[in-house]
């Protein structure tokens, strides 16, 4: 109950009990009296009414204004106070108590606010102390973490039920599809924590996988992995390991998926046998043509002269169509090569920088770049190739005993040039040949590769030359494939105000119809949860306001889960007016080529799947999402929380329950508001703060959740 | 090429080939770059630089087919490049076309 109500409720008993009292004491005393004197009394009364009136009236109202002043002085700001230490001791230590009441109430809360200045000192020094003590701890994880990430496989780690535990992002790309190139997922497949696997892989492989798992380990073959192969979300081939994840006592705990994508390397492989088939096909039939040709040449000395034409005339033409053969079977042999031993593409201005620095610091030889707002890229493995270009540098300082060398570098046709240039004699072919088979070791680094294989795994060439009429300066020339330069990525800014929504109670959150006893007695902290916000047009649901943008996160085991967010635009099929512009920043031809709702809502409907729909002031956001219902035919029928009950349930004595007050309060700083990504994520950290403050109210259940937000006093509203 | 009025001398190796330019003084070398020993990049460069001034003109033939080959072949001092499969008239008549704007 609200506490102003409380606070009449208690002024109306306590009138009521004083009047009746009095009443019941007067009227004791009236019968206790003879009737001479009731008579006596009754004309006392009657005489001097005015008086005894007055006298009950004033009694009555000092009472009144000292019940008044008491409770708005001491009871109102006391409760407010609890609330307000609460929030200091549970959540966000920070919080500050700024009251208004009676003397000792504000000196009450200058001490509450000394002592949490001390406590908060307190717990940042612990804090700091934890911190320092995790930091190792953190660090391995965080490089496991990277590696993980890092990793050009995919992998997933599942339990026995097929509930994802782990992932990394590239077994994201691969099976749940292509991210456009803001970062949204236009696919309806989703890989999270919690999630099930076979959304997105076909049950049955992986139960066919595990049953040989299964059986290999009943042999104790030491290899128990199994294989399959899957078409991953943007058609391209997977290979998948399967291999057990065991406990210490031998039973299956879950199970790996290492996810290797072998569309590429399959497509080069179907070209080279292609190639390959084709070639010894052609070059079969000219050479059997030829041969044949020749043996009658050969066999009958003695033929006429027009017989002979006729087959040199064969034997010309095969010739020259084996020419063709070979010229027609160019393949992109380096993309075949370099499957295993990829090269990167970068600027050759850093390559080149790096190689100065480098040359500098180990062979102490000072090198000037010339021309600098060169563009030139190229594609290198770039430790081999500054190995490379580092030892060519030392044996040119060898020979020519200088230390002051310039790089060049320009592009021409399909070659990025990179000079190496100094004052003096070329370099011959022949010591350049001395260089290429020795190992490009300097004192404590380099490659045990050869200067010549790590030029021919570039597709590179290198020689020394002196120019024409300038025979003082001699170029030692790495000729490398040109590569066009990667576009820019382009980034969208957002605009942030400062604005609320008000508050909408036109859906009944409490009769959705998915609630079923297992979800609603589980505990508040163990359930996944599809935090969500939404942009709109406008305000009025019915009125034919469309939702622009959903934003949404989860939470899994009581973890905010940025990583696995929603993110979506929407085109709304009509004008977005100035004023929510004004609001959410989203102006009109941001959502042109979007998709629609019809094609969103579907998407939104499986990725909150077997979770329990949170936002703030809900009914709004379900609203909205009902209004849906007849067009895309999706429905949701997810338990709803929401945070706006949540707050009035935990600090009734708040006036401001929007997200900017409840947030400020929490101490919870708000990266994007009104995006409705930004606003989904400020709502599920302001979840996850309400979790404990809850459950220090007895509500840990889902169930006892909505039964209390029922009875918030806010959930009785309807507009 | 005798067919065609030129005198020609043949030489199987790169050492070989250096001998007889020393000995034969030719107007123009056809000079393959896959040769045994020492390739035909470095008779070429080897060529350029004891001959300085003698105007001879070197065609490189090579059956790799890359453009890089050629813009090497070209900076150390080759004139013209043909790559294998080629008819004998191509050759006469990159040669030919050679020796005319020498003269």
């Amino acid at each position: 109950m609200k506490p102003s109500n409380k606070y009449w409720l208690f002024v109306s008993i306590s009138v009521a009990l004083t009047i009746f009292i009095v009443t019941g004491l007067c009227l004791y005393l009236w019968y206790q009296l003879s009737p001479e004197e009731k008579q006596l009394t009754f004309t006392i009364i009657k005489d001097h009414f005015i008086y005894i009136f007055g006298a009950g009236f004033v009694l009555l109202a000092g009472f009144g204004f000292l019940l008044d002043g008491i409770f708005n002085n001491y009871i109102l700001p006391l409760n407010k106070l609890i609330e307000e230490v609460n929030i200091i001791s549970s959540v966000n230590a920070s919080h500050r108590i700024n009251m208004e009441g009676s003397k000792e109430i504000v000196k009450l809360s200058e001490i509450i606010n000394e002592g949490a200045q001390r406590f908060e000192e307190m717990r940042s020094t612990v804090a700091q102390k934890i911190q320092l003590a995790k930091a190792d701890l953190e660090e391995e994880r965080n490089l496991l973490a990277t590696f993980m990430a890092e990793l050009p496989e995919g992998v997933l780690i599942c339990n026995t039920e097929g509930r994802i535990l782990f992932y990394n992002k590239q077994a994201k790309f691969f099976l749940e599809g292509k991210k456009e190139e803001d970062g949204e997922t236009i696919s309806g497949k989703f890989i999270g924590l919690g999630r099930s696997v076979f959304n997105v892989i076909d049950k049955n492989v992986i139960v066919h996988a595990l049953d040989e798992i299964a059986v290999k380990l009943k042999k104790k073959e030491p290899n128990a992995v199994s294989y399959f192969v899957i078409v991953g979300k943007n058609e391209n081939l997977l290979r998948v390991e399967a291999a057990p994840v065991l406990s210490s006592n031998k039973q299956l705990t879950g199970f790996l998926l290492i996810i290797f994508d072998i569309s590429q390397q399959l497509d080069i492989d179907y070209k080279v046998d292609l190639m390959l088939k084709s070639l010894s096909r052609d070059i079969r039939a000219s050479v059997a043509s030829i041969r044949a040709a020749i043996e009658a040449i050969v066999d009958y000395p003695s033929m006429d002269r027009h017989q002979r034409q006729i087959f040199d005339s064969i034997i010309h033409k095969e010739s020259v169509s084996l020419g063709e053969i070979l010229d027609g079977a160019a393949i992109d042999r380096s993309t075949h090569l370099h499957s295993q031993w990829p090269l990167v593409q970068m600027p050759a201005r850093d390559l080149l920088e790096t190689i100065q620095q480098k040359a500098e610091h180990k062979l102490n030889v000072h090198i000037d770049i010339e021309g600098t707002d060169s563009h030139e890229w190229v594609k290198v493995d770039s430790y081999s190739i500054i190995s490379a270009m580092l030892f060519v540098i030392r044996q040119v300082q060898k020979e020519t005993g200088l230390d002051h060398l310039f790089f060049t570098v320009n592009e021409v046709e399909n070659f990025v040039n990179i000079d190496l240039i100094w004052e003096g004699y070329a370099v011959t072919i022949e010591t350049i040949r001395k260089w290429d088979d020795k190992p490009l070791y300097t004192e404590d680094e380099g490659v045990p590769l050869t200067l010549k294989e790590i030029i021919g795994h570039h597709e590179a060439e290198i020689w020394s030359y002196s120019c024409e009429g300038c025979s003082d300066r001699s170029y030692l020339r790495f000729c490398l494939p040109a590569v066009e330069s990667p576009e820019s990525n382009v980034i969208r800014t957002m605009t942030i105000l400062p604005e609320s929504r008000p508050e909408f109670y036109d859906f009944d959150l409490f009769n959705q119809p998915g609630q079923n006893p297992e979800l609603d007695n589980s505990l508040l902290t163990e359930l996944t949860y599809t935090v969500f916000d939404t942009e709109t047009t406008g305000l009025d649901p019915k009125g034919g306001d469309e939702i622009i943008a959903i934003g949404a996160v989860r939470i899994v085991n009581g973890r905010l889960l940025h990583e696995e967010s929603f993110d979506q635009l929407i085109d709304p099929k009509r004008s977005v007016p100035p004023e929510s512009t004004a609001i959410h920043g989203i102006q009109p031809d941001m959502l042109v080529g979007q998709p629609t709702i019809e094609e969103v809502l579907p998407l939104f409907h499986k990725y909150a799947e077997d979770t329990i729909l949170v936002a703030h002031n809900a009914a709004f956001d379900m609203r909205m999402l009902e209004m849906k219902e007849k067009s895309t035919g999706i429905h949701f029928i997810n338990p709803v929380l929401d945070t706006l009950l949540l707050a009035a349930l935990a600090h009734p004595s708040q006036h401001d329950q929007n997200l900017e007050a409840i947030t400020k309060r929490f101490g919870i700083s708000i990266l994007g508001r009104h995006t409705a990504l930004g606003d989904a994520i400020a709502t599920a950290e302001m979840f996850l703060k309400f979790i404990p403050l809850l459950s220090q109210m007895g509500i840990l259940t889902l169930k006892e959740a909505r039964q209390a937000s029922k009875k918030t006093y806010y959930s009785r509203l309807r507009y | 090429m005798e067919q065609n009025g030129y005198e020609v001398a043949v030489a199987y190796n790169g050492e070989e080939a250096i001998e007889t330019v020393d000995r034969f003084r030719p107007d123009l070398i056809l000079l393959d770059i896959m040769l045994p020993h020492m390739d035909g990049y470095e008779v070429c460069q080897r060529i350029r630089q004891t001959h300085l001034l003698e105007g001879i003109k070197i065609v490189l033939i090579t059956a790799l087919g890359r453009e890089m080959d050629s813009a090497k072949g070209l900076a150390l001092g080759a004139d013209a490049f043909i790559t294998k499969p080629f008819s004998n008239k191509d050759v006469v008549q990159t040669v030919s076309g050679l020796l005319k704007a020498s003269q």
